[in-house]
């Protein structure tokens, strides 16, 4: 068993995979139409290119309850990890993304939290200098 | 310090969201929505479309077009009662905007959601929102690719309109 693929609900999901390729430079890996939807994954170029992320869609009113209590209370949804987090917090302010958390000292790691546009808040994190 | 239009605080982050909660669900007018953030107008759709990437009027058009789907696919109601229940003054503009977003018209998109999916199975029909896309997609790639030893698989994503949906329906 391998952890190979996981998830995320997007409001649009056009639109997800524009922020998540153009502004946080995901490379889309999968976008084929399923029905009204699609099935959209990207991977990261600085990974393995081993882990998908698949952007679906939320329509769900059950899926969006959550989604928007996730979202209002300023609570992330998934956590990405950045090597130079105040140069990436810079390049996507510039970039016009909307940050709820600037980057804060937590314990070992550094954390900032954005929109992503879709509905979900992101926590960038940069882990503690390996040793 | 980065510049201050790019950070909201978490009391402005909850009010962009009651102001969302009623753009979508009430006639509240984008000036008075914007009043309750304390902003301009233009402020308040510059930030509100770099939270939520729509616009305050393309958020509420497109809460408008999901409450008529779901009327037209789990209700009797006429289109036009539909297009007036969510919100549109005119049937034109209310057709044109569906078809644009939908793919096909409300009558269309009525009778192809009842022909697809028995009345019971129709929410999920309507909202497939998950992991389930991947089998339909897969299968459509494994056809694409001139079909291997995954063949067989394809079966779960014919292409009959319930299959289409993509939804949990089928799974």
């Amino acid at each position: 068993m391998r952890i190979k693929l996981t998830s995320l609900m997007v409001d649009d999901q056009t639109k997800a995979l524009r922020f998540y390729s153009d502004v946080f430079g995901f490379v889309s890996k999968h976008d084929i139409p399923v029905g009204e939807y699609r099935w959209i994954t990207v991977v990261s170029p600085e990974g393995s290119g081993d882990v998908e992320l698949a952007l679906e869609p939320n329509a769900n009113p059950a899926g969006r309850a959550f989604q928007e209590a996730m979202f209002a209370q300023g609570i992330p949804v998934a956590a990405f990890e950045v090597e130079d987090l105040g140069k990436e917090v810079d390049r996507l302010q510039a970039a016009g993304v909307v940050f709820t958390k600037m980057p804060t000292q937590m314990g070992p790691v550094s954390i900032a939290i954005c929109a992503d546009t879709c509905g979900n808040l992101i926590q960038l994190y940069q882990p503690p200098s390996r040793c | 310090m980065p510049p201050p239009s790019r950070h909201v605080t978490a009391h402005a982050l909850a009010e962009f969201c009651r102001a969302r909660a009623l753009l979508r669900s009430s006639g509240v007018t984008v000036r008075e929505a914007a009043a309750r953030t304390r902003l301009s107008p233009f402020q308040f759709i510059r930030r509100f479309r770099a939270i939520f990437g729509d616009t305050p009027h393309q958020l509420r058009i497109a809460a408008r077009i999901e409450r008529a789907r779901r009327l037209l696919a789990l209700t009797d109601r006429p289109v036009t009662d539909v297009c007036f229940d969510v919100g549109f003054a005119s049937l034109g503009s209310f057709s044109a905007l569906f078809a644009r977003r939908v793919g096909m018209s409300p009558t269309a998109y009525r009778a192809r959601v009842r022909a697809a999916t028995p009345a019971h199975d129709r929410v999920a029909t309507l909202y497939p929102g998950c992991l389930s896309l991947m089998g339909g997609a897969l299968a459509i790639l494994e056809k694409q690719n001139g079909g291997g030893p995954l063949q067989t698989v394809a079966a779960a994503g014919d292409p009959s309109p319930a299959a289409q949906e993509g939804g949990c329906a089928s799974s």
